[in-house]
């Protein structure tokens, strides 16, 4: 295989990042609005805003097997299939292109495209509380967080600022407001419910989600079409592509390369640095390095600690910052199969117009102390649902008959119900990990990522939890027919990997440091979800924002200073 | 003759046959099923779904193509167990109707139609009780089941469903919460 050095000085930036999902689009704006000459690096195809979104304006009918994968789609990518329809099947990658091991059932599901799954992320941002960041510390679970609000609420501020999020202030501890556009309203049968559970720290607001509910930064406002993940024509909602990206080739100073397969990060153990990164084209095959001061990697949890496993050395032979021999492991997904569903006779004379594209949270409620409590399992959950009247999707099954009546009540709206699940905190285990198998290779040669994750007591007993407390609020509210649910999906189902390369206060037993520095290699970073510490049960796309703002910062003024 | 016993007959000159009728049944989910035949029973599929959705002030399933989406979802969208079920589901209403009426469903009375796929929901209905849930992941809901989920899904995804028989609104520019309901409200076309 040819080794295209180039010319040093095409190939050599200030900076490089690896990724241009959510992570890494940030780590791209900052970078390259401070001036550094920054390279990102995506393995997948260009996704550009609007001009890529080939089915954003499309009409049920405009598909040829409605939204039915086909049967092809579903033998060649059973996982993923199983998280697309042909709305957005193209933002989804392909599982026999790129196979994985389970050890045990685990959903990978995967976006190999520039933009990565900030095309289709659910769009929630909460932030997380000192009730998180102090976590481990109090229960002893894994290892303590090397920083506390305190340290990442002005990235926040300044996240939220940009990105646009709207939502409803609360004054809770435990999940703290953020800077908000005006909320979306809770419809009738949601603001029932809302009343009936209001009683101290338990409440129900809306969500709190990058939609834009008023125009911002020239994108928006939403059109409440709900059909975000087709990539929206409007910008309504927030991506690397509508936002970060483009404003990051505006200063003139950012460079893509997609097609780019990272294999490794180049150590120099003379200057006890990284040096730069070696690629392989996805297309022709061919390898390309290329050079930088700091290094941004932004792979994912998964894909960023398989990096960083191929990434040997003599001074790293177990792979690059990996003293610790804790990258890989303490992965995370959020469970969120328990919950509860019912229906409620009233309010049959009112109705919605629009397709909110959010829901309810009900924030979390349980062990606020953070202290081990008599309820069995430790942290805790919120629960995010959405009430609606039935329409033909949820009656048809239950509608016996055919002809003239069937059709009336077909096409007319249901009753009310509302459908709640908790999303809940996963501990970091660490027999929960991903290595890499080299005896069996991808079509770059690159050895297979093997995933060994499973949920455990804590989380089950949670989820035991969850059922009994979401069913006891629904039938307070005089909900009827309720029932609990256990959907017992994998891990990965929620899409929430985390944890493969924590921070920590000691290089003994965590990867990276308070700056998401590697710590044993000051020029790498890391701000995507594997430097999460504990996962919180808030979705974390926000705190990867906020920790990459943070993190370009520091590096930026490090690098100012020649320190790296 | 039709279509299974077409096979049958090909089966009965065959060593199969010996494995006697659990051999065949097995066969004759797994075989690969030769799907262009459900061209040849359009009109039939057109004709059901119609019984399913009729026409009323606003289309029916017919107008609203439904046939066609049924054929390109069987076809593109199904197991071959899936679609050797579909396939046998046709041929047994065919069957029904040569039986009891002396001909073919499209050319019974409106009161006919309706006692056909009556017969025929009171037998997936039973059919749903015993079967265990992997024989209904292996072969398929039944065929009464699949051809109504099929007729209401592909007419609620039409142009003349979702604009005339239900309410579609393509780009609704805001979020109204809570609004009293119209007479003769129709449901929302999408979610």
């Amino acid at each position: 295989m040819n080794i295209n050095k180039g010319s040093n000085l095409e190939n050599t930036f200030d900076a490089i990042v690896i990724g241009s999902g959510i992570s890494g689009g940030w780590a791209a704006k900052e970078l390259s609005q401070k001036g550094l000459k920054t390279l990102v690096l995506e393995r997948g195809r260009d996704v550009k805003h609007i001009i890529d979104y080939p089915t954003a304006n499309l009409k049920p009918w405009e598909f040829k097997n409605g939204l039915f994968n086909t049967q092809k789609d579903v033998s060649e990518s059973p996982i993923q299939s199983s998280n697309y329809d042909p709305g957005d099947k193209h933002f989804f990658i392909n599982d026999s292109e790129h196979p994985y091991l389970q050890e045990k059932p685990f959903n990978w599901i995967r976006g190999y495209q520039v933009g990565g799954r900030s095309l289709t992320w659910g769009r929630q941002c909460y932030r997380l509380s000192d009730l998180d960041f102090e976590a481990n510390l109090k229960d002893g679970h894994g290892v303590d967080w090397p920083i506390r609000y305190k340290d990442i609420a002005p990235w926040y501020d300044y996240v939220e600022k940009y990105i646009g999020v709207s939502g409803q202030r609360e004054n809770l501890s435990q999940l703290p407001d953020g800077n908000f556009l005006p909320p979306m309203e809770l419809n009738c049968v949601e603001k029932h419910l809302a009343s009936s559970i209001k009683n101290g720290d338990r409440l129900l607001t809306i969500a709190r989600v990058a939609n834009l509910t008023k125009g911002w930064d020239n994108r928006g406002p939403c059109q409440y079409r709900n059909l975000c993940s087709r990539g929206c024509p409007f910008g309504g909602y927030f991506s690397s592509n509508s936002s970060t990206l483009p404003a990051g080739f505006a200063t003139g100073n950012l460079t893509l390369r997609d097609f780019s397969i990272v294999t490794e990060i180049i150590y120099d153990d003379s200057t006890k640095k990284a040096t730069g990164v070696r690629v392989i084209d996805k297309i022709t095959k061919q390898e390309y390095e290329y050079f930088a001061k700091i290094i941004f990697l932004n792979a994912s949890t998964i894909g960023t600690a398989s990096i960083l496993l191929n990434s040997k050395s003599n001074r790293f032979p177990d792979g690059l910052g990996n003293d610790s021999q804790q990258v890989g492991r303490n992965l995370m997904d959020h469970h969120s199969s328990a919950g509860a569903e019912g229906m409620h006779e009233n309010f049959k004379d009112q109705y919605y117009r629009g397709r909110r594209p959010a829901g309810f949270l009900i924030p979390r409620y349980r062990n606020l102390n953070g202290e081990k409590s008599d309820l069995g399992f430790l942290r805790g959950y919120n629960l995010q649902g959405h009430g609606e009247r039935q329409e033909w999707p949820d009656r048809f099954q239950n509608i016996e008959g055919f002809g003239v009546d069937f059709k009336n009540k077909l096409t007319t709206p249901g009753p009310w119900t509302v459908w709640m699940a908790g999303w809940g905190e996963c501990l970091p285990y660490a027999e929960n990990k991903i290595s890499l198998n080299e005896n069996k290779k991808d079509a770059w040669g690159q050895p297979l990522v093997n995933i060994n994750f499973s949920f455990k007591d804590n989380e089950e007993k949670m989820m035991n939890d969850i059922q009994s407390t979401s069913a006891e609020m629904l039938e307070k509210a005089g909900f009827k027919n309720v029932s609990a649910f256990n959907y017992k999906k994998p891990g990965g189902s929620t899409v929430h990997e985390m944890g493969t390369a924590r921070m920590g206060r000691d290089p003994k037993t965590s990867v990276l440091n308070e700056h998401n520095q590697l710590h044993d290699v000051k020029n790498v970073f890391i701000t995507d979800g594997s430097f999460m510490t504990s996962s919180a049960c808030q979705n974390p796309s926000l705190t990867y924002m906020a920790m990459t703002a943070r993190a370009c910062d520091f590096a930026y003024q490090q690098v100012k200073e020649g320190k790296i | 003759m039709n279509r299974r016993n077409a096979i049958k007959n090909v089966l009965a000159l065959s060593a199969l046959s010996v494995a006697g009728f659990s051999g065949y049944k097995y066969y004759s989910r797994f075989k690969k099923a030769n799907i262009k035949e459900i061209y040849n029973y359009k009109n039939l599929i057109a004709e059901l779904a119609e019984t399913i959705i009729p026409q009323t002030d606003t289309p029916g399933a017919k107008q609203a193509n439904v046939q066609d989406f049924i054929i390109n979802i069987i076809t593109n969208c199904s197991s071959v167990p899936e679609q050797n079920t579909f396939l046998d589901g046709l041929d047994d209403v065919q069957d029904y109707c040569q039986s009891n009426f002396q001909k073919e469903f499209v050319n019974c009375s409106s009161k006919q139609k309706i006692d056909v796929l009556q017969y025929f929901e009171e037998k997936s209905l039973y059919k749903i009780g015993i079967l265990n849930k992997i024989n209904q992941k292996l072969l398929g809901q039944p065929f009464f089941v699949k051809l109504k989920a099929l007729t209401v899904i592909g007419y609620c995804n039409s142009l003349q469903g979702a604009t005339e028989g239900l309410a579609y609104d393509y780009i609704p520019g805001a979020y109204q919460a809570c609004i009293p309901i119209q007479p003769n409200q129709k449901s929302w076309a999408t979610k």
